[in-house]
């Protein structure tokens, strides 16, 4: 893992392609009532990507994520969304924000929520058609909103983000209290609007931000941890599982958790030849896996 | 394309204001009708009486502003909902400004307000008529000078307390929360305005009633200038 205390900017990738979006923070100090939650945030994203943004309870991800939608202004420093600041309604327009409650007005029906916020936003009814399609919410579209379960309440809280199509999306914890499937769903378009867009995407899931982010920005108490790519995350101990027949013999003394041996290794480069060696030993290997999320040692 | 949110003049600026009086309708119609009900008991009950004609034009008038006042709680309910709610966070995130959302809660309020005074006025006069009682014009004296812009002066004034309370302390629900007691407080003004007015002489009767509805409206004001200068948008969200 990199250096964690001071705040990498991701650059110098050849390959990096612009989005020709851009979201700048400098000196970043926010809060409420003069409590600082966050203390001197810098950090640059314009890559199209999933900058997966993790911390402890706490750590100040909910205050970055209103302070970057211009909801908190901040004590000091500068927000700037393409160049222009945040204060600017102008800045406010490209981009995308789900906060980690629902923000359903009390008393409306599914179709009348989504037409409330097709108001604010100023789009048309067929574009509430497009995301109650997008997100396959039509057998709920006459029930109160009131009246759903948690799963479909963040999914028409989701619908609302995708009414109007923005270049930036903030995405705060957007898969809490969904089902796995539903989770998927909500990824797979999270990772479609990558390709093209910043998103920023804040999860307790250690194993959906590997999965999902290309750079991860950690808080920790109120500054940034780390900032850097996810593939150039290392954890601290390289430990793999190995799912495999006839291999107690062999793996007999390992510790074991669940069907899995587990296997400490100074790296990746050393699997393929405790493999060879396992097979030449008569063990069936079904499956090998890495057990450790490099992500969890930004929490320690 | 990028479409014009609502603070910025864009398609959605009447439609977020006609929606929010819609919402609240619907969320305070519970008050509307006890507004409305009481209003029209009182009538019925001054109605029953052997001067009914006396009793009804001095003392309709000044009753009702206490139901207009305390059947518009609606607003001051849908504007606590919405904070509670976050939906006040997504609306300054659209580019909303927090006094925006204070203007519409007060707009929504007033449009309770008047509601409830047209129906209760409708049926109150109604029944009047229908009894026999002559509408004197010290009757529409009053309604005029006291009781129009008391209620919306009352109404304007437990709600713009009651939203600054709610943006102050911590979301709550029931009668200890801000919602519950301000409709309380709320028609604190008219009562004392009732009491002074009643201690003057005749003539200025009036003078100070409407005066009065005057400095609340004033008070108001000045409640929402504070209220825009001490009030952060962090004001506006609910806890994380």
């Amino acid at each position: 893992m990199q250096p964690s205390s001071a705040v990498v900017v991701p650059s110098g990738d050849p390959l990096k392609r612009l989005s020709g979006h851009r979201i700048e923070l400098r000196g970043v100090s926010s809060g409420y009532h003069q409590k600082r939650v966050l203390e001197d945030i810098t950090f640059t994203v314009e890559e199209p990507a999933i900058y997966v943004v993790l911390g402890p309870n706490g750590a100040g991800k909910t205050t970055l994520f209103r302070t970057l939608a211009g909801i908190l202004q901040p004590f000091s420093g500068t927000v700037e969304i393409d160049g222009i600041d945040i204060g600017h309604r102008s800045a406010r327009t490209r981009l995308q924000y789900l906060s980690h409650i629902d923000g359903i007005p009390d008393g409306l029906r599914v179709d009348e929520a989504l037409q409330f916020y097709a108001n604010v936003e100023g789009v048309t009814d067929r574009e509430v058609e497009r995301v109650v399609q997008l997100l396959g919410i039509q057998e709920l579209r006459s029930r109160f909103f009131s009246e759903l379960s948690q799963g479909q309440k963040k999914r028409v809280s989701i619908a609302r983000v995708f009414l109007q199509e923005r270049s930036i999306y903030l995405l705060d914890e957007p898969t809490s209290n969904l089902d796995p499937k539903l989770s998927r769903e909500i990824r797979d378009i999270v990772l479609g609007l990558s390709k093209d867009d910043l998103v920023l995407y804040s999860s307790h899931n250690l194993f959906e931000a590997k999965e999902i982010g290309k750079y991860v920005l950690a808080l920790n108490g109120g500054r940034v941890g780390y900032f850097g790519r996810m593939s150039d995350l290392r954890p601290a101990k390289y430990v793999i599982g190995i799912r495999a027949e006839g291999a107690e013999g062999v793996l007999g003394s390992s510790t074991k958790q669940g069907d899995y041996y587990l296997q400490e290794l100074s790296g990746p480069d050393e699997v393929p030849k405790l493999v060879s060696e396992l097979m030449a030993k008569g063990v069936r290997i079904r499956e090998v896996k890495e057990m450790e999320n490099p992500l969890e040692d930004l929490f320690t | 394309m990028v479409n014009i949110p609502a603070d910025q003049g864009g398609p959605g600026a009447h439609s977020l204001l006609a929606t929010t009086i819609r919402r609240t309708l619907t969320i305070g119609r519970l008050y509307i009708l006890l507004g409305v009900g009481l209003s029209l008991l009182l009538s019925l009950v001054l109605l029953a009486t052997s001067r009914a004609g006396t009793v009804f034009s001095t003392t309709y008038p000044l009753e009702l502003p206490l139901f207009a006042t305390l059947g518009a709680t609606g607003g001051l309910m849908t504007f606590s909902s919405d904070r509670t709610k976050g939906v006040f966070e997504y609306l300054i995130a659209y580019g909303i400004s927090p006094r925006s959302l204070f203007v519409n809660g007060l707009i929504s309020t007033a449009a309770l307000s008047g509601i409830i005074l047209a129906l209760s006025l409708a049926v109150g006069l109604g029944a009047a008529q229908v009894r026999g009682v002559a509408l004197s014009g010290d009757l529409f004296t009053a309604l005029a000078l006291y009781t129009v812009p008391m209620s919306f002066a009352g109404a304007l004034f437990m709600s713009t307390l009651g939203m600054i309370w709610s943006s102050l302390s911590t979301p709550r629900t029931g009668i200890n929360s801000p919602a519950g007691i301000a409709p309380l407080l709320g028609i604190a003004p008219t009562i004392l305005v009732l009491i002074a007015a009643e201690s003057a002489p005749r003539s200025e009767y009036y003078y100070i009633t409407a005066g009065a509805a005057v400095v609340i409206l004033a008070a108001v004001l000045a409640l929402l200038i504070a209220s825009a200068h001490l009030m952060g948008r962090e004001r506006f969200l609910s806890p994380l």
